[in-house]
């Protein structure tokens, strides 16, 4: 510490860190004021303190702790799915093919494509009545399924359409990372006899580890903030089985205009998340590399 | 609360005060044509033909009075959030705002909106109330005063194929017995290729919209005349049992993320025999470029099983444009709102953009409107003229009140839950919301 702060380049960042903190305490500040006032934009008896009421409504609330639980399972389901996906593509990409320039771009579309155009492309495919999807499975002789008005289903239709996405990151990531591994090492286990899955996972998976937790956490914290596909394919419905504490959060702010209680519930989301994410680092991030 | 109070008393004699200042000042330059010259209004709209028609218009305003205006436009459903948090800062930032009159109560109640009567004696050059249709203007009425002009509106009513009802022997239903009917023939003599009846069944204001023929068909409300909800009442249980049955049994796949468009597009592809919607989309179904069943469609009533309800079960939505009463110029800004839903400028409009919903009435009787929306106009009448001003909840909680409705709707239409149930649990709700 005392190296850093002798170091005259001090009076260059400090103003600077000090006013980011300022910005940031003061949000902060104002957040936890909302929570425990009731500002409603609806309300005409006026702002009072409410105290810690707004959590106590949160924690019996069975909406918004269902909306929790679909928020955790989407995060898992697309993280874990998204990686490993991701992983064998890479792994299949790389190796010398004529046409490895254009497939690479290629798989950078679905990222490059602007969220709203995605979802709604998804909705028209998924669409049970004349959507491209249930075009296909009917040359195959399944009957229709339901995507999006399946309340068992919708949520994993909207999932797909995450991992169609966000998969090519993971891709992008890990073939920059395997196209400078050493190659010797990969060679010498080959020429000791060991057969290609045990390179995989003996060799090349070890050394991908650092890129994959990186991906892993970026794809898990924008999986809790997911929020375009949602709105676009289903706002939350059927019977709310699409409902993630993010879309909740933002109907009862824009929608109910109940301002304190959306704020309690996105600290509670924060708070939830940062936990998470905090042990997933701790955890999937090679001592050392931290 | 006091505090917020005394804030709105002070700039309310604030404006007052610049508003009779602005009187004195015209009054003494009555004789310069633009005593608005070089001013700028910032005004809030709803992505709709009517707004393209008022941006294409614009320079033709302000050529006649010198105003400026700064015109933006957002998608309906973002632009309440947008004006509620600009009205509740009392930033002034919009001058005009578009917004549907469900609304008006509460923006009343907090007083966000200027009271119109005043500038309606003082400004006349636009402005002519006996030439809106008089259903659109009642719903800016409130305690007497005038807080809105209608821009557009519309109704709802029951769209149906005449040839097929025609093929199949089928009478035009009168109630939702009857409907159910039609909707069982028309699946099983089409042997499933043509559906009975499509609705819109997404969660949300969609399916309530739509629902709410139903529960006021039947004889049920949202609200008790005490104002508390009215949910759990045999006659809602029995609206919604039969609005999810007819779709389940007669409707199409996926229903229950059926919007607007999509149901529509079923119709007018010819994939279905009937749907209860706005009467906007009698527009499409009668245009050539989009439609299939041009000439085939006949429009009828929404359907009332009980022969006294306790309001209509056709909606009467208008949308309409407000001053916010944070706004410094606000007679400035009354000449763009009248000037907006004049006779003129809407006989114009419907030259430039397709509109079905316009508010007055010389425009209504005008040949171009005639020649396109002649097939449904009469159906679009009488259903403005049954519309129920309350179909959809106007009190302040409104918003809230339709999403706890809509999740009941979307839970039987998908099949979690009883209507009994699920109504019970939107009626706690509601009440809660009520209560707040």
């Amino acid at each position: 510490m005392q190296t850093i702060s002798r170091n005259p380049t001090r009076i260059f960042y400090w103003p600077i860190i000090a006013l980011l903190a300022a910005i940031g305490f003061s949000l902060l500040g104002y957040a936890i004021w909302l929570c425990l006032h009731n500002v409603s934009l609806t309300s005409t008896k006026g702002t009072q303190f409410v105290g810690l009421r707004n959590f106590e409504r949160l924690i019996t609330d069975w909406r918004g702790l269902q909306a929790l639980w679909r928020t955790f399972l989407f995060v898992v389901l697309a993280t874990s799915i998204e990686v490993v996906l991701g992983i064998a593509v890479a792994l299949f990409l790389d190796q010398e093919f004529p046409g490895k320039r254009l497939v690479r771009s290629l798989i950078l579309v679905p990222m490059i494509m602007t969220p709203v155009i995605a979802g709604l492309t998804w909705r028209f495919l998924f669409n049970a009545q004349s959507g491209m999807i249930n075009y296909w499975l009917s040359t195959l002789g399944i009957a229709p399924v339901d995507w999006l008005g399946d309340p068992s289903v919708a949520l994993y239709a909207v999932l797909v359409a995450d991992i169609w996405q966000w998969t090519p990151f993971v891709v992008l990531l890990a073939m920059a990372t395997l196209e400078n591994l050493p190659k010797d090492l990969v060679e010498a286990a080959r020429m000791d006899g060991a057969n290609e899955v045990r390179v995989v996972w003996h060799i090349i998976l070890p050394m991908l580890r650092r890129t994959l937790a990186v991906a892993a956490l970026i794809r898990a914290i924008d999986s809790v903030k997911a929020f375009d596909l949602f709105y676009i394919m289903t706002k939350g419905g059927p019977a709310l089985s699409t409902e993630t504490q993010n879309l909740y959060g933002y109907t009862v702010a824009f929608t109910n205009f109940d301002i304190s209680y959306a704020m309690t519930i996105a600290v509670l989301l924060t708070v939830v998340t940062n936990v998470a994410l905090l042990l997933l680092n701790r955890f999937a991030m090679p001592r050392g590399n931290r | 609360m006091p505090l917020r109070t005394l804030e709105i008393t002070r700039r309310a004699i604030l404006s007052a005060g610049a508003a009779t200042a602005l009187i004195l000042f015209a009054g003494e330059t009555s004789a310069q044509e633009k005593p608005f010259e070089g001013k700028q209004l910032a005004v809030l709209m709803v992505g709709h033909p009517t707004t393209d028609a008022v941006r294409k218009a614009l320079p033709e305003f302000t050529a006649a009075t010198g105003i400026q205006v700064d015109l933006e436009v957002v998608p309906e459903a973002d632009s309440v959030p947008k004006m509620m948090l600009e009205f509740s800062a009392g930033s002034g930032r919009y001058d005009v705002v578009e917004a549907s009159s469900i609304h008006l109560s509460s923006f009343v109640a907090a007083g966000y909106v200027s009271p119109l009567n005043d500038l309606a004696t003082q400004h006349k050059d636009f402005f002519d109330e006996a030439d809106f249709v008089p259903a659109y203007l009642k719903p800016n009425m409130l305690s007497g005063k005038l807080y809105g002009l209608p821009l557009f509106g519309e109704s709802s009513f029951l769209m149906y194929r005449k040839d097929l009802f025609e093929q199949y022997g089928i009478a035009v239903p009168k109630t939702f017995d009857e409907i159910e009917a039609a909707a069982k023939t028309v699946k099983e003599k089409s042997n499933g290729q043509v559906v009975g009846i499509t609705m819109r069944g997404q969660q949300g204001i969609q399916g309530v919209y739509i629902w709410a023929s139903y529960l006021w068909g039947m004889g049920g409300s949202f609200l008790s005349s005490d104002g508390k909800s009215a949910l759990d009442t045999p006659e809602a249980t029995k609206a919604l049992e039969g609005f999810a049955r007819i779709l389940r049994d007669y409707g199409p796949v996926g229903v229950a993320n059926i919007g607007w468009e999509e149901n529509r597009l079923l119709f007018q592809q010819g994939k279905a025999a009937m749907t209860i919607d706005a009467t906007v989309n009698g527009a499409f179904n009668e245009d050539p470029d989009v439609s299939t069943v041009v000439g085939k469609v006949g429009y009828a009533p929404v359907p009332l099983q009980t022969s006294n309800p306790k309001g209509g079960s056709s909606s009467l939505s208008v949308f309409s444009l407000n001053i916010a009463a944070a706004s410094e110029q606000q007679e400035a800004a009354w000449l763009f709102a009248s000037w907006a839903t004049s006779k003129q400028h809407q006989i114009n409009s419907l030259g430039t953009d397709p509109n079905s919903g316009v508010t007055s009435r010389a425009a209504m009787e005008s040949p171009t409107f005639e020649k396109r929306y002649g097939a449904f106009k009469e159906a679009m009448l009488e259903a403005l003229d049954k519309g129920n001003p309350q179909y959809i909840p106007t009190v302040p909680q409104a918003n809230e009140i339709i999403n706890n409705t809509g999740i009941a709707v979307s839970k039987v239409l998908a099949g979690t839950m009883s209507a009994a149930d699920a109504l019970k649990e939107a009626n706690d709700e509601n009440n809660a919301a009520l209560a707040r």
